[in-house]
């Protein structure tokens, strides 16, 4: 009897463990290490952004400074290589929209002014704290400098680097966590969204050059594989609904560039699918995100 | 028996001393706190006007919850609390041996304000993940980080946070955005009542100690 009892306790006890540690479970990375592969969705995100491109790249180099055509004249995007592992990369609140700029002054583009980011207001505040520190407790604190994504960006445009090359830098960069990228350049797979970066890019100079805002595309089912269209019918108006299934190789960015032609109405993207997304860059492919309807 | 003779000696001291006699103590035996800081002195006493109340912000009673609502008393699991006695043994004892450090957890405006003597403002938001200078700032504090980028705090220093009163929740995030930086609670000790209620017994204010 009293064997049986034991037994029994001990299989108890092994039947929590499993349930607590869960040894055969799959956890979300290992789901996410097996999309490792572009797939053809890709290829449609990247021939969008790219005929998008060379438009906007003519109207830019006609006003950009003549010694750096080579920075925006360019619109062949390739895809490179997929990384394997999809730890994803490191994410930081600078917006893009910021980071882009001060690209942009950097290099010279007349009327661009540099803005503060937020990791430079933070670094800013961090130096005064140390500062505090420092002077309370009498040892010397070293602000230690880290390599950030406008300074890797800057430095490839100004070698002159082809897009394929930038996308591995920066992919290089990120895989190793020195640097942290904005959180809307988060692809599905776990790679930094270059397109989007140097699509936005070539955008904001436009723009600076005072070119239009970049047109709403014309996305519709047929055009774009993952987005649904449904209609509601109500009592007196149909209410057109639109979704888009998450594809391999998606950035949030990318997303807003297929349905709204620029980076800017990620917000709106983020704030239509809360409920589904934890933050900008946790998309994962498969997620059925509804896309706002935004008035122009 | 003994505490008649150390009130006997106390008092036969206190008579002594030139010190004009206080009716505002910090406690029966203790007219102030002395304490130090890398070499600068700190005296904490109490003021003497016996009439005085408190006079604006401080004086509020009713701040809005939601934001400011009323905290617990235990601010993570692990962390002691402190009232103003403990707080200024803390100061005594910690921070003038070297292995300690107050920290105000307000913003930096409200720190220029007026602060506890010898805190140093470390604002509660820098101490979150999303800030890329965070690691500087747990080094400074004492952390030890290794190659593989690991952080040791077995030589951390002790830190006490506070921030405006029991109505504000900024002490007690600070502590947990250390505690998940790895910050070891025992460490870590959570002055509850905060400016406020330092303040509010009249303990010494001293303005901007951060230089710049």
């Amino acid at each position: 009897m009293i064997r049986t009892t034991v037994a029994l306790f001990c299989f108890a006890i092994v039947i929590c463990g499993l349930i607590i540690f869960r040894p055969f479970a799959g956890g979300d990375e290992v789901a996410q290490d097996r999309l490792g592969t572009p797939t053809a969705v890709e290829d449609t995100v990247t021939r969008a952004a790219a005929s998008d491109l060379s438009a906007l790249a003519e109207a830019a180099a006609a006003v950009a400074e003549s010694e750096r055509p080579e920075v925006i004249d360019r619109s062949g995007l390739i895809d490179a290589p997929r990384r394997i592992d999809v730890a994803r990369p490191n994410t930081d609140d600078t917006r893009l929209s910021d980071m882009t700029n001060n690209v942009l002054a950097e290099l010279g583009f007349a009327g661009v002014e540099p803005v503060t980011t937020n990791s430079q207001a933070q670094r800013q505040s961090t130096s005064e704290i140390l500062a505090g520190i420092e002077a309370a407790t009498g040892q010397t604190s070293i602000l230690e400098d880290q390599d950030t994504l406008e300074a890797i960006v800057i430095a490839a445009l100004r070698a002159g680097e082809t897009d394929e090359r930038i996308d591995i830098i920066i992919n290089e960069a990120a895989a190793s966590g020195n640097v942290a990228v904005p959180e809307i350049l988060v692809t599905s797979d776990g790679r930094v969204d270059t397109h989007v970066l140097l699509n936005n890019i070539v955008n904001q100079a436009n723009r600076a050059a005072g070119g239009q805002a970049p047109s709403i595309p014309a996305t519709t089912p047929d055009n774009t594989q993952g987005m649904e269209v449904i209609v509601v019918q109500q009592a007196t108006t149909a209410v057109q609904s639109r979704f888009y299934t998450v594809q391999s190789g998606d950035s949030l960015g990318a997303i807003s560039i297929k349905f709204f032609g620029s980076i800017e109405f990620y917000e709106a993207i983020f704030d239509a699918n809360k409920g589904l997304l934890s933050s900008p860059d946790r998309i994962r492919v498969g997620q059925r995100l509804v896309i706002p309807q935004i008035d122009a | 028996m003994k505490t008649m003779i150390l009130a006997a000696l106390t008092s036969a001291i206190t008579s002594a001393s030139p010190v004009q006699a206080q009716d505002v103590r910090i406690s029966t035996f203790k007219s102030d706190a002395t304490f130090s800081l890398n070499g600068r002195e700190f005296i904490v006493t109490r003021d003497q006007n016996t009439a005085a109340t408190l006079q604006g912000e401080f004086a509020l009673t009713s701040r809005a919850c939601p934001p400011n609502c009323i905290q617990p008393m235990v601010a993570a699991p692990g962390v002691v609390t402190f009232g103003e006695i403990e707080l200024l043994a803390f100061l005594e004892g910690d921070v003038t041996n070297g292995n300690g450090l107050l920290l105000d957890a307000r913003l930096p405006a409200d720190f220029a304000d007026g602060s506890i003597p010898s805190a140093v403002n470390v604002p509660f938001m820098t101490l979150a993940a999303d800030n890329r200078f965070r690691t500087d700032i747990l080094r400074a504090l004492g952390a030890v980080q290794d190659a593989n980028g690991a952080l040791d705090f077995s030589n951390a220093m002790a830190l006490t946070l506070f921030s405006g009163g029991v109505w504000s929740k900024d002490a007690r995030t600070g502590i947990e955005h250390l505690i998940n930086a790895g910050y070891p609670a025992d460490k870590i000790f959570f002055y509850r009542g905060g400016m406020q209620a330092w303040v509010h017994v009249g303990l010494t204010v001293q303005q901007t100690q951060n230089p710049g």
